[in-house]
């Protein structure tokens, strides 16, 4: 049988223009990740030498319609309506794919913060188009200008270069904290554009109440500059009491392997590797952590790699810059006692 | 009555078992099991403690080559009643459109359910898609994330609670809904052997090709997904300098270490 699924509709992709990037509002702005798209879509636009447009969707949300501009976006679509005071996926979803329709982009770009990726695939599945999950990057195909999204598919040693060559709008999401911020320049001009959706959908879900947690002031380990890693090897949930005498000392934030987080040692949002996040600090401890490809994927862009582990046969010796074999509960107070030692006699 | 639920699986091969050929620098997949996505195993034991606690039936559904009946098995034996085998070639190479339509047209030919559980995400592509267009497809309500869920009898609603970054969010959920399960959220309970026994006994799995879908080739399988793998490449190797410590002495090793760190002007006093 020829011909395109019933359930889609016929495009034309030739008339779907521009690289949008739908920005996510916390209470004290856009958040981060959605800003950061603004780099992939800049990069984007210039090959295809096309514009950048910024989503916004809210109430009271019209305030920031220029930090998009700001940050390289040519023109802002706003939606401020008081019916879309709280967030529900599936509303915001529609919002964003009545714009499409109206206005036919050629990519959508989404940050795969835990918001991004509920919403995304309900806008992209509405459009019956393609979505990516969590590229890592991005390219034009010189030959037919086809947007190429990349991503590290099934285990970490491999990137699949994937297009969406017949549908619009390419949708895609994007790993939070592996772009940066393009700067902000507030000289830079731009279009806001106030759009209005007359009907609304029925999310079907409620709010009825939001408790607040409190997170202790700790930077995310896709920030932090120093990072002591802690593995199966640490043996049990007391092991990173050790690991955090040395983060103290030295300034550095705890973070761990997929095994330490399915022993329940530490919160999944600590977790390095594939199914965890991409680290990039310019110390890695890796301590009692063999180095499976999953975890060495995660810590690719960490400027030195230190691993303390028994094991002298751990893969981990082959991804670090310096190893130490030893026991951990014996190496890492140590280190503890030198730093102190060498900064009593630097006063 | 009780509470209908269907609840969403992948087969997957076992990454964290997969390992690469140094010489070929290809994935040694020959013996690699394959095993119910451990995310999924949340959304089941949420299931499964929903159906103990307000009765009712719990039916998984899978979409996968036939061994895959291995991990229906598995389910059954933790408490499933009823288990399909979404398998047939045509449906073979469908990215999470094409896989969501078809899950999506499995589930209006079961008909009758007040919810369907999902994992948060799978292990091998750790897409999170599915859920949310599976609720599109239906076009029901869809929550995800979930960590707690109650079932509102009177009123034939679901209380949930989630996990955000920042902040628990309690919802009220109309049914019929989907929810997806966090990972990690639940304890996934053992295989009993009285429920393993009904797999031998009562045939509770059943096998559904696209002869019983009937679903159009266009909107299935490679030809109904957008999105093309052009290529796939191998990442290059970060090359690290690997120098291992002579030092036996812990407070000798570490003065090596610290020596190290503070020539490259890493570690600062």
């Amino acid at each position: 049988m020829s011909g395109i699924c019933p359930e889609w509709e016929k495009i034309d992709p030739s008339e779907y223009k521009g690289i949008w990037v739908y920005m996510q509002v916390e209470r004290d702005g856009i958040h981060e990740a959605s800003l950061q798209m603004l780099s992939i879509a800049r990069m984007l636009a210039e090959k295809k030498k096309t514009h950048v447009a910024g989503v916004l969707i809210g109430y009271n949300v019209k305030k920031y319609a220029k930090e998009p501009i700001y940050h390289g976006a040519d023109e802002v679509y706003v939606v401020d309506d008081k019916r879309l005071e709280q967030y529900y996926a599936k509303v915001y979803a529609h919002v964003l794919v009545e714009l499409a329709k109206r206005y036919k982009p050629e990519a959508i770009l989404v940050g795969a913060t835990m918001k991004g990726r509920e919403f995304a695939p309900y806008v992209a599945n509405s459009l019956r188009t393609g979505i990516t999950a969590d590229c890592t990057s991005f390219d034009v195909d010189p030959n037919t200008g086809d947007i190429v999204q990349i991503r590290p598919p099934f285990g970490a040693w491999m990137l699949a270069h994937i297009k969406t060559p017949n549908r619009r709008p390419v949708m895609s999401t994007a790993r939070p904290n592996v772009f940066n911020v393009p700067p902000r320049d507030e000289k830079r001009k731009g279009k806001v554009i106030i759009e209005k959706i007359d009907e609304l959908p029925d999310p079907g879900i409620k709010l009825i109440k939001r408790i607040p947690i409190e997170r202790k002031e700790e930077i995310p380990i896709e920030k932090a500059e120093i990072l002591v890693s802690g593995g199966k090897g640490l043996g049990s949930k007391e092991g990173f009491k050790i690991l955090e005498e040395l983060a103290k000392e030295i300034g550095g934030t705890i973070s761990g392997s997929r095994k330490a987080v399915d022993a329940g040692w530490i919160p999944h949002e600590k977790q390095v590797g594939q199914t965890g996040k991409t680290v990039k600090p310019s110390i890695y401890f890796a301590i009692g952590i063999s180095g499976a490809a999953q975890h060495i994927f995660g810590i690719r862009e960490a400027k030195r790699v230190v691993c303390i582990n028994i094991d002298p046969d751990a893969p981990i010796f082959e991804n670090a810059d310096y190893g130490i074999i030893g026991d951990y509960k014996k190496v890492v107070p140590a280190l503890v006692e030198v730093i102190r030692k060498l900064r009593k006699r630097a006063t | 009555m009780g509470l209908d639920i269907i609840v969403g699986i992948k087969w997957v091969p076992n990454t964290t078992s997969v390992n690469i050929d140094e010489k070929t620098g290809t994935l040694i997949r020959t013996g690699v099991p394959s095993i119910i996505n451990p995310h999924d195993m949340d959304a089941l034991e949420l299931a499964l403690k929903m159906k103990d606690r307000y009765g009712g039936t719990v039916t998984v559904i899978t979409m996968a080559p036939p061994h895959a009946k291995m991990g229906l098995e598995h389910a059954i034996g933790m408490g499933a009643d009823k288990a399909i085998l979404i398998s047939d070639k045509v449906f073979a190479g469908a990215d999470t459109l094409a896989t969501s339509y078809t899950l999506a047209k499995t589930i209006e030919k079961i008909g009758r359910y007040d919810l369907i559980v999902m994992g948060q995400e799978t292990i091998d592509s750790s897409t999170a898609h599915i859920g949310a267009q599976l609720a599109s497809w239906l076009n029901i309500p869809y929550v995800y994330y979930v960590i707690e869920a109650e079932y509102l009898r009177s009123s034939h609603k679901l209380k949930v609670k989630r996990l955000m970054e920042d902040a628990y969010e309690i919802y009220e959920v109309n049914l019929p809904a989907l929810i997806s399960a966090a990972m990690h959220s639940q304890h996934p309970r053992r295989v009993s052997l009285k429920n393993k026994l009904r797999t031998k006994l009562e045939n509770p799995i059943e096998w559904w090709s696209n002869g019983v879908l009937k679903l159009n080739p266009n909107c299935i399988g490679l030809k109904g997904s957008p999105t093309i793998v052009k290529k796939i490449e191998f990442m290059p190797k970060v090359e690290r300098k690997r120098e291992i410590c002579p030092e036996k002495d812990p407070v000798k090793a570490a003065e090596w270490l610290v020596r190290k760190l503070m020539d490259e002007g890493l570690l600062k006093l």
